[in-house]
């Protein structure tokens, strides 16, 4: 029985392409939106000017400096911190859901999260500034891999990862890294305000140095990642499925634990923990586009960029909120949305 | 012999579960593994399908080590399905097919028409190319276990595993998936091997039978010579009556709970019965369960009405399988027959093998025994000996033989 021709399957990658498309489209109309939003407002058609000017493409005698300053030095790098994060977080989040054929598991699960904390806090509370400004991100993204680290070596067993007790183990240790965050905070009262922006998150700070620091780990291992994209969707049918389809699936999980440590830490170091972007986009963008890994990762990725550039603009807005506040305050009731919604699959 | 599994042991860490195994399978062969639980059947698929490495011994495929083959290589030679097929991630059943073409392709390659092509001959020969473009998540577990398998057929591979594929599953997909495997086999070529849970599937479809106990090879080969009574309560320690469907010629295998009569159950009398053919076995439980002694004769070994007196520790006069009754079996037999209190002639046929079984209850009426006669089938039908078993079984008849249809009617007439 002939269904529906066969080239209706290649359909499916002239849809994927489409996505790409339409996803590169409105990020880049999101750049340009949000770089009008903040506390000074600066009108779209000045921003274009500008970029025309800058491009010597046109003269903008008329545009006033301090949009200049505005636009180039405080909102653009902004944005592109904003981007590069959210491509990082989304991705760890794919990475992670696929590996542990679990749609709950989040890149903080396996320990990132507090072990940046840790690292950001002792770097905040005790220790010299050895890297002038960089000296948190820096101790950040140790702590980062550090307890990335520490969850993989316990929870490694005669050379074999178990994800469910690499689950445990990244609870356990989380639970961990964060009684000695409190016990920081705790014994240093000075300086906690400097912790709790760091906690939840923002992209004050952010400058084109950042941005070029943070360029080259999110994207080499972005790439690396995509990879294995053909690994993963085998491996959802089960680890031992994807042993017999020829995929090293031990030295897969390996290779994918490490990369996706490596590539949030890189993206939380500069900006805090910022929740739930890493659950929340893989999400939306598998109802998007289906649980294909070799789609799914560069859509969540755009999908998270695009959505950390609106929350950021949105935590400009109100007075400089810190924007984990905001993707928390919409992430967890959408969360919840999506498990009542659930029905046998999981999307 | 094309998939040669050569003295194997396996582990988990210390423990030892598979002991020595050694078999092969040629293509074109169905081979079936059953043991009881424990036993080491998915551990023997594993180790077979490359997930556990075996400690000791050598898988050879036409020759090949396969601990010599690149993964990639391995699983254009080996598929395998495995016991769970549950699948959370909402893929096309096409989708999940074509993941089958993975061993062929390289990382970042897509699906060409020519893999679309070999999806869907999979998808045909499983017969469910009709649920292409259906989620993986909304079909029935029958439905998924053909698009599993098909999944495995898509890597083209040359011996096809797979872990109890019915069990869950309907009687429509039992036997589907079976017939599947069976046209695999006999149309592809292909050697497929599946561990199945339930024996009379096994010995319906399956070639060849492995029975594994303790991870050890208990017997190979036909069905015939592996699902004996006594293989099956040795190793499943179940005990069970074996057999033969009159139309299929296969083995199937139904449990007999063996009673243990209680002490003020237990009668005096001791009832002997004539039989064979599989036509005493009910009887011998409904008498034993009701406590009396039984005895039985002449049976030919192999015979179910000989496993069953095994089972029951019935005292028996036995022959050679398929031969015709000595005189030595039937003084044997005649001397059963004295010890009686009553003698039942089974409803059994005759022909001139058994002659002297008939012979033996004319023996008994002479002495005076009380005689009870089944006449269940007419007994022209049943006799092959020319007219002159059914002279001699009405002769039986009318010289005092109480005639019965069934057992219950044996049961009042003994009391």
């Amino acid at each position: 029985m002939m269904v529906k021709p066969k080239t209706a399957y290649f359909d499916k990658f002239i849809h994927w392409k489409m996505v790409m498309i339409y996803l590169v489209a409105i990020l880049c109309v999101s750049i340009m939106l949000t770089t009008a939003i903040g506390p000074v407002y600066v009108p779209p058609m000045e921003i274009v000017a500008l970029l025309g000017s800058k491009l010597h493409l046109c003269e903008t005698a008329s545009i006033p400096h301090k949009y200049e300053v505005i636009i180039f030095q405080i909102r653009l790098p902004r944005i592109f911190l904003g981007l590069l994060v959210g491509l990082a977080l989304a991705t760890a989040g794919t990475t992670l859901q696929g590996l542990f054929k679990n749609p709950m598991a989040d890149p903080y699960i396996i320990g990132i999260a507090s072990g940046a904390a840790v690292g950001a806090a002792l770097s905040i509370t005790v220790l010299p500034h050895f890297f002038s400004i960089y000296t948190t991100p820096f101790m950040a993204f140790l702590g980062a891999v550090f307890a990335t680290f520490l969850v993989y070596t316990i929870a490694q067993t005669g050379g074999r990862i178990a994800v469910d007790t690499l689950l445990l183990t990244g609870i356990a240790v989380s639970l961990f890294l964060s009684a000695v965050l409190s016990f920081m905070m705790y014994r240093v009262s000075h300086d906690l305000a400097g912790i709790f922006f760091w906690l939840m998150g923002g992209f004050w700070l952010a400058s084109w140095a950042q941005v070029k620091i943070a360029i080259l780990p999110v994207f080499a291992c972005f790439f690396l990642i995509y990879m294995f994209a053909k690994d993963l969707n085998a491996m959802l049918l089960g680890e031992e499925s994807a042993q017999t389809l020829g995929i090293n699936v031990e030295a897969a999980k390996k290779i994918l634990l490490i990369l996706s440590a490596f590539i949030t830490a890189a993206a939380v170091s500069f900006v805090g923990t910022i929740g739930f972007v890493g659950l929340i986009i893989p999400h939306i963008t598998r109802i998007l586009v289906g649980p294909d890994h070799r789609i799914l990762f560069p859509a969540s990725a755009l999908v998270g960029g695009i959505f950390l550039v609106w929350t950021d603009a949105l935590a400009r807005v109100l007075g400089e909120m810190p924007v984990g506040i905001i993707t928390a305050f919409f992430g967890a009731p959408f969360f919840i949305y999506l498990l009542k919604k659930r029905k046998g699959g999981y999307y | 012999m094309s998939l040669e599994i050569k003295d194997v042991d396996a582990h988990y860490g210390s423990t030892k579960i598979l002991d020595s195994i050694d078999f092969s399978a040629s293509h074109g062969e169905l081979m079936g593994i059953i043991g009881p639980n424990g036993s080491g059947k998915t551990t023997l698929l594993r180790t077979i399908s490359r997930i556990l490495k075996p400690k000791v011994g050598t898988i050879l495929l036409e020759g090949r080590d396969v601990q010599g083959m690149k993964d990639k290589e391995f699983s254009r030679n080996f598929a395998a399905v495995p016991q769970d097929t549950t699948i959370n991630f909402d893929f096309s059943a096409l989708d999940i097919v074509l993941i089958g073409r993975n061993p062929h392709l390289g990382r970042l390659e897509l699906e060409t028409e020519k893999d679309i092509e070999i999806a869907r001959r999979s998808m045909e020969l499983t017969n469910c190319w009709g649920l292409a473009e259906r989620h993986i998540t909304e079909l029935s577990g029958g439905e998924r276990q053909l698009v599993i398998i098909a999944r495995a057929l898509t890597q083209e591979p040359k011996v096809l595993l797979l872990d109890e594929p019915t069990s869950h599953l309907d009687i429509k997909y039992q036997i589907e998936i079976m017939e599947l495997l069976k046209r695999l086999t006999t149309e592809e070529k292909l050697i497929v091997i599946a561990v199945i849970h339930d024996l009379n599937l096994a010995a319906r479809y399956c070639d060849r039978l492995v029975l594994l106990h303790e991870g050890k090879i208990i017997t190979l080969g036909t069905q015939t010579q592996v699902l004996t009574a006594e293989n099956i309560k040795n190793t499943f320690g179940a005990a069970v009556i074996v057999k033969k469907h009159v139309l299929t010629n296969q083995c199937y295998v139904s449990p007999s709970s063996v009673p243990s009569p209680l002490k003020h159950q237990a009668k005096n009398e001791v009832i002997h019965l004539i039989c064979g053919g599989g036509e005493g076995a009910s009887l011998m439980h409904v008498l034993a369960a009701n406590g009396y002694t039984v005895t039985a004769g002449v049976i030919n070994l192999l015979d179910t009405d000989y496993e069953v007196a095994k089972l029951l520790n019935i005292p028996v006069v036995t022959e050679a399988p398929f031969s015709p009754i000595t005189q030595e079996a039937f003084q044997a037999h005649l001397a059963l027959v004295n010890k009686a209190n009553v003698v039942v002639l089974c409803n059994i046929p005759f022909g001139a093998g058994n002659l002297k079984n008939l012979e033996a209850a004319e023996v008994a009426l002479k002495r005076k025994k009380a005689l009870v006669v089944f006449d269940t089938t007419n007994i022209e039908k049943r006799d092959f000996t020319n007219g002159e078993a059914a002279k001699r079984f009405i002769a039986l008849k009318t010289k005092g033989a109480l005639t019965v249809k069934n057992e219950e009617e044996v049961l009042k007439a003994i009391k």
